[in-house]
């Protein structure tokens, strides 16, 4: 019964490692954010993700998704019955990698972003599944051309 | 009638009390940890230091009560000057400043000592209650 709970509640797409070749380029001028999840803690818990403003994601149990953004400062956003946000700065060509943990809540539990080193980005990363996110209606209203979410 | 407004007075009181505790309970548990910022520019180029590796591992702890360490070895490179000292940066590690949320972090150092953090998205400056001395081994600009 548990062990179904959380496969239900994890992400179900091919595996970082299997993707990894097809998603190892990006466009020029850019520099690539990976965002990824690897607790079950809190399962259930799954907010949006914000960068700058824009939904790119879903903070699902063993699960990444990545976004290529111009140079320039970035702020990586989950709520759920608080804001946690994390600043960054991205380069051209760089690669950052954000995790996202969990804290204990008062009705539900925190979800919120950390930049990880590189090494650690690389190797926690590789069991994760792909998640597919699909912009609402009203999101894609919103959205710039160009400006596509990975 | 007395007894029906004694009524009322309690449930109005236990009413106050738990909307006290969970106003307590949300400023406590959710969004009190600030890092202390003030906004500053950076002024590039104005003086030409060299970049300089840490000669060891230099435990922070934050006013937060977080706690980083600047590892040993790591090269930090000059980026700039603001008004409480000289502002370097490293791709060797990653460092951030923490409370609620979390804030990449360039270091600052004023005459030998870690005097604070520079916040290169929030362009401010962070300080640390208590300056530490590094041991910085000043390097040539390639090495």
């Amino acid at each position: 019964m548990l062990s179904f709970f959380i496969a239900s509640c994890a992400a179900t797409g091919p595996k970082f490692a299997e993707l990894s070749s097809s998603i190892s380029t990006w466009p020029p001028d850019t520099g690539r954010i990976y965002i990824y999840r690897t607790t079950f803690l809190g399962a259930a818990v799954q907010p949006e993700v914000e960068l700058n403003g824009e939904v790119i994601g879903k903070a699902v149990p063993q699960g990444f998704f990545y976004a290529d953004r111009k140079p320039g400062d970035y702020e990586v956003l989950t709520s759920t019955e608080v804001d946690r946000r994390l600043s960054l700065t991205l380069n051209s060509g760089q690669v950052r990698y954000v995790r996202l943990d969990i804290s204990w809540g008062f009705f539900v539990g925190h979800v919120f972003p950390v930049l990880v080193e590189d090494e650690v980005g690389k190797k926690e990363i590789q069991e994760c599944r792909y998640v597919e996110y699909k912009k609402t209606e009203k999101q894609s209203e919103k959205k710039e051309p160009g400006d596509e979410p990975q | 009638m007395a007894a029906y407004q004694s009524k009322n007075k309690r449930v109005r009181n236990s009413a106050e009390i738990l909307l006290i505790i969970v106003l307590l309970l949300n400023a406590c548990a959710f969004d009190i940890i600030h890092v202390r910022q003030s906004p500053c520019q950076i002024e590039k180029g104005k003086s030409n230091r060299k970049p300089f590796r840490l000669g060891k591992e230099t435990q922070v702890t934050l006013d937060t009560g977080y706690s980083r360490k600047l590892k040993d070895g790591v090269r930090w490179d000059y980026v700039g000057v603001i008004p409480l000292g000289e502002v370097f940066r490293t791709n060797d590690q990653i460092l951030t400043v923490e409370g609620s949320n979390i804030f990449e972090a360039y270091i600052v150092v004023s005459s030998g000592k870690l005097v604070g953090f520079y916040l290169p998205v929030q362009k401010a400056f962070s300080p640390i209650s208590d300056p530490i001395e590094l041991e910085m081994i000043e390097l040539k600009h390639i090495q």
